[in-house]
């Protein structure tokens, strides 16, 4: 009560600050007056009685200061004082103001970026109910297992799905190709996420024969339905099956990725042994059901894995999901792209820390020439620890300011790193800026100011009084002060030299990436998807003839070289594997025969994408037609089977066919699933096949979604046009989808490691820009403080080439230690970027020298300037200085 | 002045309140030497301790002021007890009191030996 009541008059204290003050003097005055009138009574004269009574009192101002603290609220006030004054010092050094908040905004503002990245990416709850409820079974599961580890699991209620199916809608204008994912029928209650229209799937919607439904994403139902929520309840066409539409989900789901435009449940029929047992193998998410445990649901799903195998119709390898285990659905989801943020986050540390350094070396050479005023204001009764404050105070309202311009910045920066990153990052749309990101700039940016501040805090509130009021603040103190500027400038050298090393080695990569030869013609292609419903291609021929009839029409066309379609563009993303026999390979009972890679194309293939035929032939459109089957195989699959005997005439089997195929060429590998490796280690080889009615994937139907390869000498617009129209003509059921040039294709293969690249070059850019303004900050520094010196130098009869080196000396001594440091802080880190890099050794010398020499030209054009001030030294004026 | 304490923070709160209750309304200098006689010189007091503690005690309610004029004819500012002021005295003189027995049982020889 009396604390509070002490509380509101001190709060009170502040205002009406004349009349208090007027009334202490008073106070204060009449005191020392009547200590003055005894001591003239006890004898003394008028002088020694005042002395003395000054003398016993102390100081007056000092006691009027302690008065005032305890009037007012001294830490509330004096951060008000300090503001001020601190607002009148900033704007005072408009140049240096400016200067540093713009550092700290480039700093902060990448931060602000970054970080507003990891929050919505790696930190932000998903957003459903009871998101940390929400887990993730880290194998995959066929159909038949994911149905008994539903009815089994006692602590998880599980969901499974699997990405990448396509549709085609028709029957409403143009026909269009929609991802879709396909979902058990828990998938919506799992996640606990509600349609904005509608209603969800019920368990039993994924029963095979009660499962014409589909739900649209919100996007769909705007693009192709325009917003009519009507549309919940009838059907449309997908695939030639009509599907009841029971829902629309919000425009912020988007699981599994942004990509899925529809959902569709699983069809789930025992009776399909093939598909139930060994279609697709899903993942499965799930939710902890009220009092379970992630524990508990691990050492559930342990035991369900042990039990599992019986349940198959043939023998599974002991192998598969071993592991199993059970994760946070949120880590799960996001685990690929967690070290990448991290680098990221790492490399905006470094800008950060940069921008402190530098901002910390602009204070100091600002402290020095206000080493006097600071003398001043200790003499007036400001202690240590007041100076500090004032000084700190300063800094982080400079920070704040820095804080406020990188906010801004990161805005902009944010549409930049979105569109930088590949679209298919997890959770992408997460991210933004709002009141988390907002406070942790904020805090970011007060913890920069005491970073960048307190160098120079603690150095020039350590000025000694007397030195410095009677000198102007060139004695032991500068000297000191140098060494100190010194250290930050050569941190700041090995920071910007660790950046450079690192978007060097990026830089590397993916130079020797985007000059991998892929194998194949990139130039001149024109590619789309064409794709006619699965059901239309249930006959084979009537498929195969369609391809035919499209790809002879599109050769007709004036201008185009040659066309043909192909299943799996190489670095299109699609993959299609195939289980062979191989002649006079012994594969042992019970163990399943390897798989290739199974392409089929029609015969002018090999001359559309120049893929040279090293032995043997190519295919002729004979092969399609009939005669007897054949295969070409690729160099590497050659080598390893037939080892380096000749593989023509020898056989090869679809391992569901009777009939043995031919090899009757060979051709050279293609980089098919990525630019990095021809084959993964995974992958025993590859084959092509002629497109034909007995070409039959795994599912033993012939592949209905082939991409055309077109060579043609006109502009892309008219070879699409003319593709589109020869579709329509044929078929006008059939959508004409990703049309796209081959070296697009191939630049999309590479959109994760050139957004890497890309960010980490203008991360370095930035440091070596921020670098320049630090070097330069001290050497004119030195020059300004030695301009006497080097006035008498030259006075002395020195030449301008020796005060040339007396400027170059210094700036290459710390720029020569920052980039030994840097170098060596490099090797420590550059491994942490080891699985971003390709052709490149994270200590690649090559790379390692390039950023040196780079670090050391820009250190000299640092010094460019105030070297030509040191020689441009008058000596007359220079001694006359001071 | 440099063989006198200087009067610690938290006691001369007590001292002031019980110099105001001895002497009636007192100023600032006779509050200071009346401390100080009655310590028989060996404390001093000087401002830079005495009127922030007066600030406070006024803060807190304990006392109050009012400009008057001195004995001599000066214009000054006197301070007087509050009934607070008084019950506030009375606790704290008895939590001196409390407080001086127990460290003189702790510092007795008789004490230390058993």
């Amino acid at each position: 009560m009396r604390r509070m009541r002490g509380w509101l008059l001190r709060l009170g204290g502040m205002f009406r600050k004349e009349r208090r003050e007027a009334e202490l003097s008073a106070e204060l005055e009449s005191h020392l007056q009547m200590h003055v009138e005894e001591n003239v009574r006890a004898g003394m004269t008028p002088e020694a009685a005042r002395r003395d009574a000054l003398m016993k009192l102390g100081g007056i101002e000092q006691a009027k200061e302690e008065y005032r603290e305890q009037r007012g609220l001294p830490w509330l006030e004096t951060m008000m004082q300090d503001l001020r004054y601190g607002t009148r010092m900033l704007r005072k050094n408009l140049g240096f103001t400016i200067v540093a908040a713009l550092t700290l905004a480039l700093g902060i503002g990448a931060n602000t970026a970054i970080f507003s990245l990891v929050d919505g990416i790696l930190l932000r709850p998903l957003p459903f109910a009871n998101p940390k409820d929400l887990v993730s079974v880290t194998g995959t599961y066929p159909k038949g297992a994911f149905e008994a580890m539903r009815e089994q699991m006692q602590s998880l209620d599980v969901a499974g799905y699997v990405e990448g199916y396509e549709f085609n809608l028709t029957g409403r204008g143009e026909p269009v190709r929609l991802s879709g994912t396909l979902v058990s029928a828990e998938f919506f209650l799992v996640l606990g996420a509600r349609p904005e229209l509608g209603r969800p799937f019920y368990p039993g919607d994924d029963k095979a024969g009660q499962d014409s439904y589909v739900i649209l994403s919100h996007a769909l139902w705007q693009q192709r339905f325009s917003g009519d929520a009507s549309i919940v309840g009838r059907a449309i066409e997908l695939e030639g099956v009509s599907r009841q539409v029971l829902g629309v989900m919000p425009a912020e789901f988007h699981f599994p990725s942004p990509k899925t435009q529809v959902w569709i449940p699983l069809h789930n029929d025992p009776r399909d042994t093939i598909a139930y047992w060994a279609g697709d193998f899903m993942p499965i998410i799930g939710r902890l059901r009220p009092g379970a445990t992630i524990e508990r649901a691990r050492a559930e799903i342990r035991l369900f894995q042990k039990r599992v195998f019986a349940l198959f119709p043939w023998t599974m390898p002991a192998s598969w999901n071993a592991d199993v285990s059970v994760v946070e659905l949120r880590s799960g989801m996001v685990a690929d792209v967690r070290a990448r943020l991290f680098l990221l986050l790492g490399a905006v540390s470094l800008i950060l820390l940069i921008a402190c350094v530098n901002v910390a070396n602009l204070a100091l050479s600002r402290a020095a020439t206000r080493e006097k005023e600071i003398a001043v204001r200790s003499a007036m009764g400001a202690d240590r620890r007041r100076v500090m404050r004032q000084l700190l105070t300063e800094s982080v309202l400079l920070a704040l300011i820095g804080g406020t311009l990188g906010v801004l910045l990161a805005m902009e920066g944010l549409h930049l790193l979105k569109a930088a990153l590949p679209a298919d990052t997890p959770r992408l749309a997460d991210a933004h800026i709002d009141w988390r990101v907002l406070a942790f700039t904020g805090g970011l940016a007060v913890l920069t100011g005491i970073l960048f501040g307190l160098a120079p805090a603690i150095h020039s509130s350590r000025t000694a009084v007397a030195g410095a009021l009677k000198s102007a603040g060139r004695g032991a103190a500068a000297t000191v002060s140098h060494r100190l500027r010194s250290g930050l400038a050569i941190a700041e050298v090995a920071l910007a030299v660790l950046l450079v090393v690192a978007a060097g080695l990026l830089v590397r990569s993916f130079w020797a990436l985007s000059h991998v030869d892929p194998g194949f013609r990139t130039s001149q292609i024109l590619t789309a998807r064409i794709t006619p419903n699965q059901a239309y291609c249930n006959d084979a021929a009537r498929c195969v003839s369609f391809y035919r009839e499209l790809v002879s029409r599109m050769k007709a066309v004036p201008g185009v070289t040659s066309a043909a379609v192909v299943n799996t563009l190489p670095l299109g993303g699609r993959v299609a594997k195939r289980a062979l026999d191989v002649e006079n390979l012994f594969v042992s009972p019970g163990e399943t025969p390897p798989l290739f890679w199974m392409d089929t194309v029609t015969p002018e293939y090999f001359t559309v994408m120049n893929i040279p035929v090293v032995a043997g032939r190519g295919f002729t459109s004979a092969d399609a037609t009939g005669g007897s089957p054949m295969v070409v195989i690729t160099t590497s699959t050659a080598r390893r089977f037939w080892q380096g005997r000749n593989a023509i005439g020898s056989h090869i089997r679809l391992s569901s066919d009777k009939e043995w195929r031919e090899v009757v060429g060979v051709v050279p590998d293609v980089r098919a699933y990525d630019l990095q490796k021809s084959i993964p280690e995974w992958m025993n080889g590859t084959v092509y096949l002629p497109y034909s009615a007995n070409a039959t994937l795994e599912n033993g139907r012939v592949p209905s979604d082939m991409t055309i390869v077109i060579q043609a000498s006109l502009d892309e617009a008219q070879v699409r046009d003319q593709l589109q129209r020869t579709v329509a003509g044929l078929n006008p059921e059939v959508p004409t989808g990703e049309v796209k040039p081959m070296s697009a294709v191939v630049s999309e293969s590479v959109s994760t490691p050139a957004s890497t690249t890309f960010l980490f070059v203008a991360f370095a850019l930035l440091a070596l820009v921020l670098g320049i303004v630090g070097i330069y900050g001290v050497l004119a520094y030195l020059v300004a403080t030695r301009t006497r010196e080097i006035g008498i130098r030259l006075a002395l009869g020195a030449l301008p080439r020796d005060v040339l080196w007396l400027v170059l000396k210094e700036g290459a001594r710390f720029s020569l230690i920052g980039i030994v440091l840097g170098l060596a802080a490099a090797v420590a880190v550059t491994r942490l970027l080891a699985s971003e890099l390709y052709g490149v050794s994270p200590a690649d010398p090559v790379t390692f020298s390039a950023a040196a020499a780079v670090m050391a030209v820009v250190s000299m054009l640092a010094c460019y300037i105030p070297t030509r001030r040191a020689m441009r030294v008058d000596p007359m004026v220079a001694l006359r200085y001071e | 002045m440099g063989d006198k304490a200087d009067v610690w923070q938290g006691t001369l709160a007590l001292m002031v309140l019980k110099t105001l209750d001895s002497m009636g309304a007192q100023h600032g200098y006779g509050i200071a030497r009346r401390i100080e006689q009655i310590s028989g010189d060996l404390l001093s007091v000087n401002y830079g301790t005495l009127y922030p503690a007066l600030l406070k005690l006024e803060q807190e309610g304990y006392i109050e002021s009012e400009w008057g004029v001195s004995e001599n004819n000066r214009k000054a500012k006197f301070y007087r007890l509050t009934r607070a002021g008084r019950k506030q005295l009375a606790r704290e003189t008895r939590d001196w009191e409390q407080t001086q027995q127990i460290l003189a049982k702790f510092l007795s020889p008789r004490e230390q030996e058993s």
